[in-house]
This record gives C-alpha cells, structure tokens and sequence, in this order.
C-alpha cells in the first residue's frame, strides 16, 4: 500500500514538473522585444477580449503587428504594475494609470521607460493636441508616455428636470441660484406628493483621504475663487484651504448642510450609491462630471422608457452673484501609455512601436477602439454612431471587447471626448440637447478654468508624510461643516497641517513649479 | 475522558515520550515512515514559505519594485523609526488593539455558542436548515456587506435605524458617522459574516463525541446541564484551545476592506487601524517598505501572543500546541 | 471493544426548564437563520429585477419586474462558464492534493515522541505570523515555470499552516489504543495512517476538504498574479472584475471615466459564483450527521 502511494507521489511530482515547463508566457522576460509582437499590458473592466476575437484581428490588422495583450484587471491593476516591474517582465508597451505615483516615478527616473518629452513631433496623431493636458501629465517635469486623452472640463451640475419644471424653476446660473433651487426641492414638494420628504443637494462621502480630490467640495471652493488645489497669490504657493474665498465657500456649504437642503447622510454616502436618492427621487442635484447625467438618462429610461427625458437637466459651473466666474477643471487625461526601455532597446525600435501607437491614435484606429467595425456593430448616422445587429450574440462580444477593454487603449479619443471617432447617438431628442450642451459648456468653461500648477511637478515631504498629512485639512472640513468643529478650531487644524510638513510641501511645490517654468 | 487522552502510557512498540533520548542516525531509522510523511510537507515549506521570507528584509530598505531587492538602498531601521516615532502611532495602537480585544471577547466565542445550540436542537430537519444557511456570508464579499450594512443602519431609509428611532422616539442616530458607533458596527458584522462559517470546526469537533458518553452519564442520573458540563464541553475544549491560541496570532490584523469602507472622516480618529494606515502610505508612497516593517512588528508581536497564550494554556492545565 | 451507538440513544428530555431551552433555542438559531438568509434573497432577488427597481427599492425579497436579462448577459459568451469549469476542475484537484499534504504532514507532528517535532511545529507557526510577500512569492512561482499554469493557484497555497495545526490537534485527540494494536499487528506507521487514522478522521477530512475547497474556491489573488492569459482566469477573478468598484477605482472615480457595475450584474455575479460552492456543504454534512466512533474506543 505505502509503495504505491510512492509511486502516486512520485507520478503527482512528476507531472506537476512536466505541466510547469510546458507552461510558460511571461508577460515580457528580460528579453528584447521582437519586431512582429507587440507585448502590451492593458486595464480591463469587463471579461478578457479573445485574441481571435473580431475586435483584436482588426487591431492587428490595422497595425501589422501581432498584438499579445496582457488584461489586467482595473482593480488590481497598480498591485499587478508593481509585480511585474519588481520581476524584471515589463512588456513593451504598459498602460500606466498613476503616472504620479513613486513606484513608477522611481522606476522612470531609474530608466525603465522612455523620455518621450522631445520625441513625438513626428508622430501626427500622438503629437499633443492639448497643451493643458500634456503639462498635467508631466511627471516630474518629464513626459513618460503618450497620455490617454480625457475631457479638461467636464464639471457641471445635474438636476431633476421634472423637478424645477413642477416649481416653475430654471436651471441655475450663480451660485446664488443652486441654493435657492436646493431650498425649493426641499420645502416646496418639488414630487408634489403633499409630503416634505424631499432635499436638494446630493452630496457622498468622497473616498480617500486626499484634500484635493475633484469632489463636489472641491468645485464649490474653485467657484467661489480658490486655488485649485494650490496657487500663486503674491508670489507665494498657497493651498486652496488657506485663502480668504475658501471661507466663503465653506459658509456657503455649510448653509445647505445646517438647513437640511443636503442628503441627511451625505457624510457617508458611498460615491457608489450616489445616483440612488436622485433616481428615487429624494434629492434633485448632484454636482460630478457632466456624464453623470448621461448615466443617470440610463437609469430613469429603465425605470419608465415614456417620461425618463424629462428627468434630468444640467448647466455648467456657476458664477458668483457678483458675475464673476470661475470653473473647475479636470487633468485632461487619465494615465499614460509607457513604452519599456527593457524591450524596446533602440532608437529605431522606439520609431517603429511609436508608429504603431500613432495608428491606433488615428481616425481609423480611434474609431476601432471607441466605437468597432463599422457595418458590423454599428452605423454612422448624422455624425454619430448607432449600433446595429446588437442582438447577435457575436457582436455582443464586440460591443463588449470595445467598450471594457479597448477603449483602454485610446489616446486621443475615449469615453466623452470623441475625438476622430464618433460620439454614440443617443435615442431621445432631451439627450441629443444634452450632449450639444454639454460640448457647448466643456469649451464655454474652459475659459474660466482654475487650473492646478502642481500637477507636473511632485513634492518628497508629500510623498513621505502625505498618510499623516493629507487627512488633517480633508477631515477637518468635513467636521466643520458637521459643526464638529469650529471655524477657529478648523484654523488650528490647518495650521497644524503648515507645521507638521506643510509648510515644506508648498516650498517644495513652488520650487518645482518655478523650474519648470509654470 | 476519551477525547482528552493524556499520551499513552504504556507503549510496547514506541519508545518513551521524550525527544532527544535517540540518537539521531536511530531515530530516523526507527521513524523513518515518520519522518517520510513529513518531506513533503516540509518541501513545500521551505520552498513556497521559507524562499520568499528575504521579502522581509525589504523593510529596511526604501524599496522600489523597479530597482529590485538587491538595487533598493538600505535605509536600516528609518521604517520603524518613522512607525513608532509617527504622529500617528499612539491612536493607531490604541484602535487596533481595542479591536483585537472587542474581537477576541465578542467575535472569537460566537461560533461556539452556536456550535453548541445546535448541537442541543432537538429537530433535526431544522438543524440541518439553520447548518447550511448560516455559513452563506463567509462567501459574500465585505463590499456587499458593507452595501447591507448601509441598509440596515442609513440614517434616512436604515431599517434597524428605523426600528431604533421608533423605540427610543429619539433624534436619528447617523450610526455610520458617529465615532461611538464604529466599533459595533464593525464587531456586528464581523459576527454576522464570521459566526456561522466558525462552526464547521466546532461541529466536526462534536460529530466526534461519542454517544455512549451521554448514555453512561445519564445512567449516573446526569442532567441535560450536566451532561453539557461535563462531556459535550470538555470533548470541544481541546479544539477551542487550539483554535484560540491560533488566533491569537493574528489579532492584530483586521480586514482592511471591511474598515475601510466604513471609515469617513467623522469616525477616522477611531477608525484608523495599522491596516489601513499602511494602505494610505501605500498609496502615497508605495510604501512597500513600511508595509513591511509594519508586518514585521505585528509579526513579532503575534509570535509572542500565540507562545504567550500557549503557555498560558498550558499553565491552567490544557494540552496547548506542542 | 466496540459498541454501536444508536442515533436515536439521545432522548428527549421532558423537564419544563428543558422545554422552555428548547423553544428558546429553535427562536435563537431561527432567528439567526433569517438574518444570514434574508440578505442572500435580496441578493438573488436582485439579480432576477431590473436595474432602476434596484436603485429605485431598498430592499425587497420578490422583484416587481421578473426579468432572466441579466443572467442571459452573463452567459452571453462563454467566458464565465469556461471560467466556471475551469474552478470547479482545479478546486478538486487542488483540494485533493491540499487535505492529501495536509494530512499526511500533520500526522507525524502529531506524534509527541518524534525527534525534531517541536523544531518543525515552531517553523510552521512562524510562517503564521511572517511571510515574505507577493513579490518573491511571485518570483519563486515564476522561477519554477508556474506561471499561466493551474498549479500556480494550488501549489503556492498547498498547505495552510493554520489548518495544519488543527488537523494536527485532532490526531492527537484520536485514541492511542487502536494505533498501537495496529502496530502491534505488524503496520508500519504508514499503514496505521491508512487503515486506522485517516477512517476515523472521516469529519475532519469532510471538514478541511471544505475550507481548501472553499479557499481556492475563493481565492482571486493567485490567479490574477499568475495568470496572464485571460482566456485561462478562473470565476473569482470574473467576480471580481464584474462586481468590484474598488478602493483603487474609487478614488479616481472622477478622473477615470465612470464605470460602476450595474447592481444587478454585481447580485447575479454573486449568486453563480456562491450557488455551487453552497452545495458541497450537505454532501459534506452527511459526515457530521453520522458522527463518528472515536469516543468509542476506551483506553
């Protein structure tokens, strides 16, 4: 009995030796790339696009080069970044979402990817189209990839249509405005169901600690004239918590907060749930990305296909009463796509994977990766694209590989910024107004933009204590506006902040800002 | 009793019960079907535990991924000076030892309690009910039960929120914000999700005593108490020991999804945990290396609990580990 | 030396306080019953409603609009029941291979008299305290040629020292009288393993079988550091994909384009990922029921 169950040991042993040698396909290994693959590691939101998929052989197609992807799912896709470059198997091409953060900067500066900052002149579609966007996506004063286009304003304010028709209301223009809507859905019965069970604003819990964070809070303050994030006022770097508007701001919030006219839980609301009391009509506003109104279409439409269009209505960044305006900006891009010095050795390699990249950047690419095949999974109609046989199981899978994975790869064109691709139609007159209005606001809004001029530039002490710092002034405000806290003791939080390393941040900030010229 | 054996006295095929009486060239002779069994398992140790242990040492190194083990500089004990000598060591001590406690006296004997109440249901088809639903939320993740949660105890629409306010006619409680609040809401779910999962073990631990156990006690006129007393509790007692010295281990460790998803900034001062912490630096600077050395000094600090308790166990006359 | 208990030797106890006990009890884990089960129907509920009735109801245990749509979503394709398959081969196999390691490693340490046991039972306790990370765990994988193969989500997890222990606890709790007359009849150590000690650990063979299925079952992280071929990601990793707008998501949730699962993808992901895993329990109970002998065996 012993000997045989040896002998299953041995057999066991024996074929998990053999299995591991037949199975290997690295993401990239220290070898050099070959001039026919492309070796690239991509986010993923959905299911994993099959290589023999329709969408990856018309890649392929388009770019002559056979493509080995590697999908890497959102969640854990820094976690997977961080393994692959402590084991020495970058791929040649590697999506890089948090261009900021030290593992890639460390790795940047040790010469793991190219210095793309002088050297895309010549490639017409990764040229940047946007100055803003390209000095956002600096990392330390250098650009260490081709950035992934996003929309550079894309702030606004999403109410309940029905809502402000029911009460005779248009949509707002100050700020002034906003509050007396907020008061109106919460004390006029805007559902006319004869109950005061309804509020204005809709605020979540914003998640992180970071004080500058593109939440709701952070648009409210850039309204009222902060910096933001931080800013030059008399030739010094100061913070947006730290300037005399900033206060205004916070009195402003805290007036919908001690009123009611906010969500009662709008301290812990998860950013998840967030479009949940605006559908069932609890509250009428919300303050995010314009697209959210896009979404939230969606969502009314499911629940009555007849009257959903007369739900939502948006307007753009408010002005103060006394006219002036200022509008909340986002970075204009979301990651970059890295090219490793590893594989892709010399000069002549970094010209050919560029090309490469160039095409997927060009109208046909863009429209391949935002949209698909036309004539297959969609049609071009007015200038917009309309899906088509989206009942056919095949170009579901299309439809899905498109908008989960591929559209990951899109650098001039992506979700909200069609670029030379196509924008999706949408079915309702209301929607089609929307989307007019809402590319009308992006570039009305822009003019009045606050941009942050630290975005290029990074800060060690922040780096270093940020676990420390960060949450003092994020909490602090929240508590303020909780009436936790006073005003007074809200100072005291900040000034605790200047001392235990704030102070170094900004000078650090400002000396990195001034070098590269900003 | 049976099921708490003392070694066995008397061996006529065995040698003694102390180590280090053979010499070692005899006792691998003698034991050497023993020790056979043994290699595989020791194999796998050495090559899927013990290999990758140099990762440790990144803990006195500013490690970047890129550089690598060997190109990372050495800092030597910068992380754990920062660790203890940081702003937020205290409350982060504090908080994730006052957690360790609530688990260890609320979370630890839950499943026992209701290993033991099954084990006393008298309606079989019902125990076999309340057996396979109860252990449904091991599988559901803390996402979902964070969303439940929320449910259950929003301050507007929260049903137990609801019930409460409806008892008490107080003002809504925001359970989800309010700092005294945390730690319940943490310790609850923890139960919920825990409890029912824990019991596998304890049950198998009963489906090994023996019926005939009770048929002589309750030939000694033992009552139902008794009969709990004295052979269904001592017959889980060696598991529990087991099971709480094993523990022990990894009090200090809390499930950072679950805290943190429930934490915001009106609770954060009784919300931050070593755990979670070591995320946000993470996030801000990689922070691999303190990772580390926060792993290596709750590690170290586990190590002396599970020898500590195991003593102790030991001392009040359990068999403990070895 | 053996004598058969009946099941039925338990006899129902009349005492009132007994009764009231009993009443008590069946409320007690009743209740709990209800509390554990009621969110596990809303989920299925869900997962069977449209996505506004989601967003529009806070809980309900029956949807207004019985709809198959999101189901028929998932299975649109054939990822998730490859992925599926996929799980359900390499959970068996693992799990085999992990009770088989477990087991056969746990019986010598349970042995008080072995030479260099202590050494080794203070080496496993240390691997439950320190580890030395995903990177050189990923590094020792990569090393033996694991990657993109199964055996790199079984072997890396092969034995759970934490169980280890148990198991080992266990069989030092089994009766020593039936080993020794099984030496005395000639068995080597192997043998008395076989024939005596593995039969008599039925429920705790039932029981860690359970918790290894149950962990690879679980497990997401294995696969997504080892696996790089999409086409070879087991259900958990899908799960996840489908249901986890995360810590990491979450805070760029502005900057990135916003992609929050539908809730009603998230019930269903959840309902076809625990659905099978939920029905290896009875078969296992079925042990548990029957109990065992051990006690039997007086010394």
């Amino acid at each position: 009995m012993s000997a045989s169950r040896r002998r299953i040991l041995a057999g066991v042993l024996t074929l998990t030796t053999a299995l591991a040698l037949s199975a290997c396909s690295d993401v990239g290994g220290g070898t050099e790339a070959d001039g026919d693959t492309l070796t690239m590691m991509v986010p993923l939101f959905g299911t994993a696009p099959d290589p023999q998929g329709e969408i990856h052989q018309a890649v392929e197609k388009l770019t002559g080069k056979k493509l080995s992807i590697s999908w890497t799912p959102n969640a854990e896709y820094n976690e997977k970044v961080n393994v692959v470059l402590a084991s020495d198997s970058i791929p040649d091409v590697m999506v890089i979402q948090d261009n900021k953060g030290p593992s890639f900067v460390q790795a940047a500066k040790a010469g793991a990817f190219w210095d793309l900052t002088d050297k895309l002149d010549k490639y017409p579609n990764l040229k940047p189209k946007s100055e803003q966007a390209w000095i956002n996506s600096k990392t330390d004063g250098r650009n260490y990839g081709v950035y992934r286009v996003r929309p550079l304003l894309r702030s606004a304010v999403v109410l309940r249509k029905d809502w402000l028709d029911k009460l005779g209301l248009e949509p707002p223009k100050t700020t002034e405005d906003l509050y007396e809507i907020a008061k109106a859905f919460t004390e006029r019965d805007p559902d006319g169901n004869g109950e005061k069970d309804t509020y204005g604003l809709i605020l979540p819990k914003w998640p992180g600690t970071n004080f500058a964070a593109s939440s709701p809070y952070n648009v409210i303050d850039v309204w009222f004239g902060t910096p933001n994030n931080v800013g030059m006022r008399d030739g010094k770097l100061v913070p947006e918590f730290d300037v005399p508007e900033f206060w205004e701001a916070q009195k402003y919030i805290k007036r919908f907060i001690d009123e009611g006219l906010v969500n009662p839980d709008w301290a812990t609301l998860d950013t998840g749930r967030w479009n949940d009391p605006f559908v069932q009509g609890k509250g009428g506003i919300i303050i995010d990305v314009n697209v959210r109104a896009g979404e939230l279409f969606d969502e009314f439409k499911e629940l009555d296909r007849e009257t959903y269009h007369e739900k939502v209505a948006m307007a753009g960044n408010l002005s103060l009463p006394d006219g002036r305006k200022f509008s909340y900006p986002f970075t204009g891009f979301n990651g970059i796509v890295a090219i490793s010095k590893q594989r892709v050795r010399t000069e002549e390699q970094l010209d050919d994977v560029l090309r490469t990249l160039d095409r997927l950047a060009a109208k046909e690419g863009a429209i391949l990766l935002n949209n698909g095949i036309e004539g297959r999974n969609f049609r071009v109609e007015d200038g917009y694209a309309v899906k088509i046989n989206d009942q056919d199981p095949a170009v579901k899978v299309i439809n899905n590989d498109v908008d989960f994975a591929f559209i990951q790869l899109g650098m001039t064109s992506s979700v909200g910024v069609a670029g030379d691709a196509y924008e999706w139609m949408r079915p309702s007159e209301a929607e089609k107004e929307w989307l007019e209005q809402r590319d009308e606001l992006m570039n009305l809004d822009l003019q009045t933009a606050v941009h942050d001029p630290s975005l290029p530039v990074i800060s060690q002490t922040a780096v270093e204590r940020g676990a420390t710092l960060n949450p003092i002034p994020t909490d602090a405000r929240v508590k303020y506006l909780a009436g936790e806290l006073t005003e007074e003791q809200f100072r005291a939080e900040i000034k605790r902040w200047y001392d235990s390393g704030g102070t170094q941040i900004l000078a650090e900030l400002q000396a990195g800002i001034a070098k590269i010229g900003g | 009793m049976a099921t708490d054996l003392a070694p066995p006295a008397t061996k006529p095929a065995s040698p003694g019960d102390r180590p280090g009486r053979v010499p070692i060239r005899a006792a691998l002779l003698r034991y050497r079907w023993l020790y056979l069994m043994l290699v595989p398992g020791l194999v796998y140790f050495a090559l899927f535990k013990y290999l990758p242990m140099y990762g440790l040492t990144i803990a006195f190194q500013d490690f970047v991924p890129f550089l690598g083990y060997s190109g990372s500089p050495w800092v030597g004990f910068k992380h754990f000076e920062d660790l203890f000598t940081g702003p937020d060591f205290g409350r982060l001590l504090f908080n994730t030892l006052f957690l360790a406690l609530l688990t260890a006296v609320f979370v630890f004997p839950a499943p026992i309690v209701v290993a033991l109440l099954l084990n006393e249901l008298r309606v079989a088809v019902l125990k076999r009910f309340v057996q396979s639903l109860i252990y449904i939320p091991h599988f559901l993740s803390w996402t979902i039960v964070f969303s439940l949660t929320y449910l259950l105890f929003a301050v507007d629409f929260g049903v137990v929120a609801g019930w409460i306010h409806g008892l008490t006619g107080g003002p809504r409680v925001d359970y989800m914000a309010r700092p005294e609040w945390f730690r319940p809401l943490v310790i609850l779910q923890l139960l919920w999700k825990t409890s029912g999962w824990g019991t596998i073990i304890y049950l198998a631990a009963l489906a090994g005593v023996d019926r005939n156990l009770y048929e002589a006690a309750r030939m000694d006129g033992a009552g139902r108490w008794r009969q709990f007393w004295h052979v269904t509790l001592p017959a889980i007692r060696p598991t529990i020991v087991v099971m709480a010295i094993l523990t022990s281990g990894n009090l200090l460790d809390q499930s950072f999804e679950q805290i943190w998803l429930l934490t915001n900034s009106l609770n954060r001062s009784v919300a931050d945990v070593f755990d979670t912490f070591v995320y946000y630096v993470g996030v801000q600077q990689g922070g691999y290396s303190y990772a580390t050395a926060v792993g290596l000094f709750k590690g170290v600090a586990g190590v002396i609990l599970i020898f500590g308790s195991n003593w102790l166990a030991k001392r009040l006359g359990q068999r403990g580990l070895f | 030396m053996r004598t058969t208990a009946k099941p039925s030797a338990v006899k129902h106890y009349s005492s009132p306080g007994s009764r009231v006990f009993d009443t008590l009890n069946v409320i007690v884990l009743g209740g709990l019953a209800l509390i554990t089960v009621l969110p596990l129907l809303y989920v299925l509920a869900g997962s069977f409603a449209t996505e506004g009735e989601i967003r529009a109801r806070p809980f309900f245990l029956w949807p207004e609009n019985f709809v198959t749509s999101t189901y028929a979503f998932i299975f649109a394709n054939d990822t998730l029941l490859r992925a599926m398959i996929t799980t359900v081969v390499v959970t068996a196999v693992g799990t085999v291979l992990q009770v088989t390691l477990t087991f056969t490693m746990a019986y010598p340490l349970a042995k008080r008299y072995l030479p260099g046991r202590t050494l080794v039972l203070n080496l496993v306790i240390f691997t439950l305290v320190f580890g030395g990370g995903i990177v050189p765990t990923y590094l020792v994988v990569r090393d033996l040629g694991l990657l993109d193969s199964y055996w790199a989500l079984i072997l890396p997890l092969a034995i759970n020292p934490f169980y280890l222990i148990i198991v080992k606890s266990f069989f030092q709790e089994l009766p020593q009288a039936l080993e020794e007359a099984a030496r005395i009849d000639g068995c080597n150590e192997m043998g008395v393993f076989l024939k005596i000690v593995l039969p008599l650990s039925k429920p705790i063979i039932a029981t860690f079988s359970l918790f290894y299925a149950v962990g690879i079952w679980n497990d997401y992280m294995s696969p997504l550091l080892y696996i790089n071929d999409n086409q070879k990601w087991t259900l958990q990793v899908l799960v996840r994909q489908l249901t986890s707008p995360d810590a990491a998501n979450a805070i760029g949730a502005l900057d990135s384009a916003a992609f929050f699962p539908a809730q009603g993808l998230k019930f269903a992901v959840v309902v076809i990922a625990t659905l099978p895993i939920l029905c290896f329990y009875p078969f296992l109970q079925k042990h548990f029921a029957k109990g065992v002998l051990i006690g039997s065996v007086k010394e």
